[in-house]
C-alpha cells in the first residue's frame, strides 16, 4: 500500500516537473534566435534574458517573437542589435519591459527606421527608470516577488511595475504627441487620466491614490525633461 | 262631465290608432339600424386610421389611449418575436457591447466602414501588431472582427489595403506614436475590483 502511494507521488512530481519545463521557453531558443540577427555580444544578451526569467510577468514569449521579427527585418545587424540592447539593459536594471517590447513591435509594423525605433525605446527606457526612482524617492516601494505587502507603501512588485509602466507610457505618449515637458499641468492630467481609467481594472485604486498623494506636476516635468534631454 | 267624456274619446281613439300601426312600428328599430348601415360609406383600413387620428372636438385622449394600447400590443408581440430570434441566432459579432467571460476576457468588436476595400485588418498591442483580418461577409462595406481581450488598455490601428488608419470612431482616445495616430480602447472599465 505504501509502495503504491510512493509510486503515485513520484508520478505526480514527474508530471509537475514536465509541466514546469514546458511552460518556460528554454534559453537555447533565444540563442538560436539571436544568431539569426546576428548579434556580436550574444553571451551578454543571453545573460540579461536569463536574468529576466526571474522577474515577475517577464514577457519571454513576446521577446522571443520580437527577436525573430527583428531577424527578418532587412536592416544592418548592428542597428538591430542596438534596438535589442536597449531592451536587455532595461531587463538588467529590473525594469518592466512589456511596454518596450510592444513599442518595438509597433515600430517594426510601421516600418520605422531602426535609429528612430532605438530612440523611441531609449526614451521609454529612461522614463521607466526615472519613474521608478521617483516612486522610490516618494516612499513608494516594491516588495519582493510573491511577497505580501505589510505597509501601504510597500506594494507587491507586480502592482508596483504596473504603476511604473503606465505612468511612463502616459508621459511617453504625451511627449510623442508633441506635448511640452514644461506644461506641467497638462502632463500631470495625461498621467492622471491614464491611471484613473485603469484603476479598478488592472490597477489597484489604493495604489493610484497613493501615487497622486505623493507626486505632483513638477515631479513629472522633471522626469520628462530628463527623457528628452 | 263634458271633459271626462272628451278624455275617454281621445284615449279610445289613440288606442285604436296605435293598434292599427302596431305592425309597422314593431321592426322599426331594426330597420333604422339597417338603413344607417347601408347608407354609411365603407371605410378602407387607412381611411379608418385617418379618421381615428383626425382631430375632433370630442375625446382626443380616448383616441390616444386606443392608439397607445395598439402600439403597446404591437411592441409586446414584436419583443416576443425578436427575443426568440436573437435567442436562436445569438452571436457576439452582432453587438457592440463586449461579452464578458468568466475569466474577465471580453469579446470586443472592431468595426470599420471601408466601402471599396479589398482587405481590412487590425493590428495592435493585443496581437503583437500582427494583422488580424476583418471580414465583410455580406459585402456591404462594413468590416468586422471580434477579438477576445482581457481587461486593460490597448492601442491599435486598422490596415485598409495596406494603408494605416489610426483613428477608429469607436475608440476611447487617440495617441501619437512614431509620428502616426493610434486608437486606444480601455477594456473592463467599471468592472471587478483588482
Amino acid at each position: 500500500m505504501i509502495r503504491h502511494r510512493q509510486l503515485l507521488v513520484g508520478f505526480a512530481l514527474v508530471l509537475l516537473l514536465g509541466l514546469a519545463v514546458t511552460a518556460e521557453i528554454p534559453l537555447h531558443e533565444f540563442e538560436q534566435a539571436l544568431h539569426g540577427i546576428p548579434v556580436n555580444d550574444i553571451d551578454a544578451m543571453l545573460g540579461a534574458i536569463e536574468l529576466g526569467f526571474g522577474q515577475p510577468d517577464f514577457p519571454a514569449e513576446q521577446l522571443l517573437r520580437l527577436i525573430d521579427r527583428l531577424a527578418g527585418r532587412p536592416a544592418p545587424a548592428i542597428e538591430k542589435e542596438a534596438v535589442l540592447r536597449v531592451i536587455t539593459h532595461a531587463i538588467e536594471e529590473g525594469l518592466p519591459i512589456e511596454g518596450m517590447v510592444d513599442k518595438a513591435f509597433e515600430g517594426l509594423a510601421r516600418s520605422v527606421p531602426m535609429a528612430q525605433l532605438e530612440n523611441g525605446l531609449q526614451q521609454l527606457h529612461i522614463l521607466l527608470a526615472e519613474i521608478r526612482d521617483l516612486l522610490y524617492s516618494r516612499g513608494i516601494f516594491s516588495a519582493g516577488p510573491g511577497a505580501q505587502s505589510t505597509a501601504i507603501n510597500a506594494l507587491p512588485i507586480e502592482r508596483f511595475n504596473l504603476l511604473v509602466l503606465h505612468i511612463s507610457e502616459a508621459i511617453d505618449s504625451y511627449l510623442s504627441g508633441g506635448g511640452s515637458p514644461f506644461e506641467s499641468q497638462l502632463l500631470f492630467e495625461e498621467v492622471h487620466e491614464r491611471l484613473t481609467q485603469l484603476q479598478g481594472v488592472i490597477l489597484d485604486p489604493m495604489d493610484v491614490e497613493l501615487v497622486f498623494e505623493r507626486i505632483n506636476p513638477s515631479d513629472l516635468t522633471q522626469v520628462a525633461l530628463t527623457a528628452v534631454s | 262631465m263634458t271633459t271626462d267624456r272628451f278624455e275617454d274619446l281621445l284615449r279610445s281613439t289613440l288606442k285604436a290608432e296605435t293598434e292599427a300601426a302596431a305592425d309597422r312600428i314593431a321592426d322599426l328599430e331594426d330597420r333604422v339600424i339597417l338603413e344607417i348601415e347601408e347608407r354609411s360609406p365603407k371605410l378602407l383600413w387607412h381611411e379608418w386610421l385617418r379618421q381615428l387620428l383626425a382631430p375632433t372636438t370630442g375625446s382626443r385622449i380616448g383616441q390616444l389611449l386606443v392608439v397607445g394600447a395598439t402600439a403597446a400590443v404591437f411592441l409586446f408581440v414584436g419583443m416576443g418575436i425578436s427575443s426568440n430570434l436573437l435567442r436562436n441566432n445569438a452571436s457576439p459579432r452582432l453587438s457592440l457591447q463586449p461579452v464578458r467571460a468568466a475569466d474577465g476576457t471580453q469579446e470586443v468588436l472592431f468595426v470599420l466602414p471601408a466601402m471599396d476595400a479589398e482587405n481590412v485588418a487590425v493590428v495592435g498591442s493585443f496581437n503583437s501588431w500582427e494583422e488580424t483580418q476583418l471580414s465583410d461577409q455580406d459585402g456591404d462595406g462594413i468590416w468586422t472582427a471580434s477579438i477576445p481581450l482581457s481587461p486593460g488598455r490597448y492601442e491599435y490601428a486598422f490596415l485598409i489595403d495596406g494603408r494605416w488608419w489610426g483613428q477608429d470612431p469607436l475608440a476611447d482616445e487617440y495617441v501619437q506614436s512614431f509620428g502616426e495616430f493610434s486608437s486606444v480602447r480601455y477594456i473592463g472599465r467599471g468592472g471587478d475590483e483588482v
